[in-house]
């Protein structure tokens, strides 16, 4: 996805944050210096980062498209004129989640047997590497996270289950980022609100 | 299976509706040496040396791509290849550059104004070059599933399976997907790059696994290897989009107002502005470059005096591509006023532009060009006939010759012959008349038609 050179909390700490919080999730949306635009949502009972989306800038077509990092994808309309060629909808498709400990990525509709599968940590390629033995499927999985903490994937952290027509392929959250995921959300909790209460839709 | 069957069908109906013979499809370029002179039989173009010249002059001005707004009027007889010189103009120039073609009566619409068409036209000319990181699929062609609904309405439904050394999917294509596959004549074996936003086919050749497929394979064929890793990558690609097609996307009115604007329509000239300021500042970050095109407006006579003085005013834009128009009227009244001029254009346009005449031909070269189109056509013709039917033209006209051709060389089929003889061409002759025939006859038996109104001989009025 999105390769961070620089260093990932003072370009959070220096970007134009806007907060709004709705029931137990708190959302904040970042302008970042370089011109990008990126929302986060947190659930504030886990205290976890549930979703991250990247604003996609085209300049040809005027932008309205998100690029998820996290979270479950938006769901698609119904097919519309406007189509010109997509994934089916019973093709593997990739989601991620945080969670407490670890990073856990999902790849659904995979009716394989988990013997098919070989998912390893390429450290030139900074990437994780799932293929099938069948040669039905392969996707180079990259990990931002790491990249923002300088770290290399480690195949240690690595573990893989099959079950439901899912591959879910977790990794165990290193040290480094589990620091700076808190200093992240410190900040994140220091933001005031601007919808404290008020703007809910209440109807009678 | 039989429905995949009428697919089959109908693909190749479609393929053959493409290649179609045209008025001006014999034509593949200028026909210029290195040194822009003409030659005189080259590139299916035959005389006019000096218009040719001129227009590998322009041709040189539209390439350096320095020069905004000129206007350049092709004058002359009907008849002596205007609407071929620009047309070869076209072909010169490649499909990087955008080409506008239009005739001069296709302004008049109830759906948009006079100078709405023409904006859209003069922005369907200018190019603009923009790198962008893109998503691209890049995999060989596994099969190919187009199926359209079996009661005859509605839209093709289609299906993609691609592949590469690693993995296999299957996508749902689109309506406009489906006919751009159909048009490449993408079939399984191929491997080809599409760009995802804009459902861009490339083809780079046809995988080493499919070499044996046939003992007999086109020169041009080119053979790769089937792509590794991912189907779906990201990569920078150079899209060339005309302004007019980014016009047409950012104005797109969303939720239900979609339901009531039509596909063009009139653009709002806020989004016009925003765009070019847009494209304005790419340029100067490097990100985009301006590619100015050309804009052929044939029978320019029929525009009006509002679209002239609009012209005037649009060529002075920086961002104005170059107009050629052609026209084969003399001095004639100027559409929407009294006043004559030459052309029935304004002499303060007139003033403007550099003016291209074209001559007739002479017989020689007529023959060649009946010659080429005989070939074009498909048609095998004596020499006899040939120089029978350039009798005919220097007498007639070149298109009323050129329209034997096929008509005699049915007749000729018809006797199962082998090639057109001279006496096909004279019984096309007799079966058709010409313009001058026709008048003579028209003359002779007046009395006999309806509405006969001789005594009084009104004026054709065409403006």
């Amino acid at each position: 996805m999105l390769i961070m050179e620089k260093d990932w909390i003072t370009l959070l700490k220096n970007a134009k944050k806007t907060c709004i919080s709705q029931n137990n999730l708190r959302k904040v949306h970042y302008e970042l210096e370089d011109g990008q635009e990126m929302v986060e949502e947190y659930n504030m009972d886990t205290e976890v980062l549930t979703r991250r989306a990247w604003r996609k800038k085209s300049k040809i077509k005027s932008n309205d498209e998100w690029d998820i990092e996290i979270g479950d994808p938006e769901p698609k309309l119904a097919e519309n004129e406007s189509l010109i060629i997509q994934e089916n909808s019973n093709q593997p498709f990739i989601t991620k989640r945080i969670t407490k400990k670890n990073i856990e990525w999902r790849i659904r509709n995979l009716s394989y047997p988990i013997e098919t599968y070989n998912v390893t940590a390429d450290s030139t390629k900074n990437k994780i590497i799932v293929s099938t033995s069948n040669k039905k499927y392969y996707k180079e999985i990259s990990i931002p996270e790491l990249k923002r903490v300088n770290l290399l994937p480690e195949q240690s952290s690595l573990c893989i289950s099959h079950k439901f027509n899912t591959l879910i392929i977790t990794y165990k959250k290193p040290n480094k980022f589990l620091e700076l995921e808190n200093i992240i959300f410190e900040e994140v909790k220091k933001l005031v609100p601007k919808n404290d209460g008020v703007g809910d839709c209440k109807q009678s | 299976m039989a429905a995949a069957a009428a697919a089959k069908v109908q693909e190749v109906r479609e393929i053959t509706r493409i290649e179609r013979i045209g008025a001006h499809s014999h034509i593949r370029g200028l026909g210029l040496d290195d040194s822009l002179e003409a030659r005189q039989v080259s590139q299916g173009m035959v005389g006019q040396l000096s218009a040719r010249r001129a227009v590998g002059i322009v041709l040189q001005m539209v390439r350096e791509g320095r020069i905004a707004g000129r206007a350049v009027l092709l004058a002359g007889q009907p008849g002596t290849g205007k609407t071929a010189i620009a047309t070869a103009l076209a072909a010169a120039l490649g499909i990087d550059t955008p080409f506008t073609s239009m005739a001069g009566s296709e302004i008049y619409s109830l759906e948009m104004g006079k100078t709405e068409a023409l904006t859209q036209a003069i922005r369907k000319s200018i190019g603009v070059r923009i790198k962008e990181e893109s998503e691209i699929i890049e995999g060989e062609v596994v099969e190919v599933q187009i199926e359209r609904p079996a009661t005859g309405v509605g839209s093709k439904v289609g299906k993609l399976i691609l592949k590469t050394t690693d993995m296999e999917t299957v996508y749902d294509l689109g309506g406009k997907m489906i006919d751009s596959i159909m048009k490449e004549k993408v079939q399984a074996g191929d491997v080809i790059t599409i760009d995802k936003a804009t459902g861009k086919i490339s083809r780079l050749g046809r995988s080493f696994t499919r070499a044996r497929d046939y003992d007999a394979t086109g020169q041009q064929t080119r053979f790769v290897q089937c792509p590794e890793g991912e189907l779906q990558k990201r990569k920078e690609v150079v899209h060339t989009v005309t302004l007019h097609e980014i016009d047409v996307i950012n104005s797109r009115t969303h939720g239900f107002l979609a339901l009531f604007s039509g596909d063009t329509g009139e653009i709002k000239a806020e989004v016009r502005e925003q765009i070019n300021g847009k494209v304005a500042e790419w340029r100067e970050e490097g990100k985009a470059e301006i590619i100015p095109g050309v804009l052929f407006i044939d029978e320019v006579h029929m525009l009006d005096i509002e679209c002239f003085s609009f012209l005037n005013r649009a060529l002075e834009n920086e961002m104005s591509p170059i107009v050629i128009m052609a026209t084969n009227r003399g001095i004639t009244r100027i559409r929407g006023t009294n006043y004559k001029s030459p052309h029935g254009i304004p002499l303060d346009l007139l003033d403007r532009m550099i003016i291209v005449p074209t001559v007739p031909y002479n017989e020689k070269e007529l023959k060649e060009i009946l010659s080429i189109r005989c070939e074009e056509e498909d048609c095998q013709m004596s020499d006899d006939a040939l120089v029978v039917l350039t009798r005919i033209c220097t007498e007639t006209s070149l298109r009323y010759a050129i329209q034997l051709i096929t008509t005699s060389s049915l007749i000729a089929r018809k006797r199962k012959a082998v090639e057109v003889g001279v006496e096909d061409v004279k019984r096309a002759y007799t079966l058709f008349l010409d313009e001058a025939r026709s008048i003579q006859y028209l003359r002779e038996y007046q009395k006999e038609f309806m509405f006969d109104e001789t005594d009084e001989p009104a004026e054709m009025d065409v403006s």
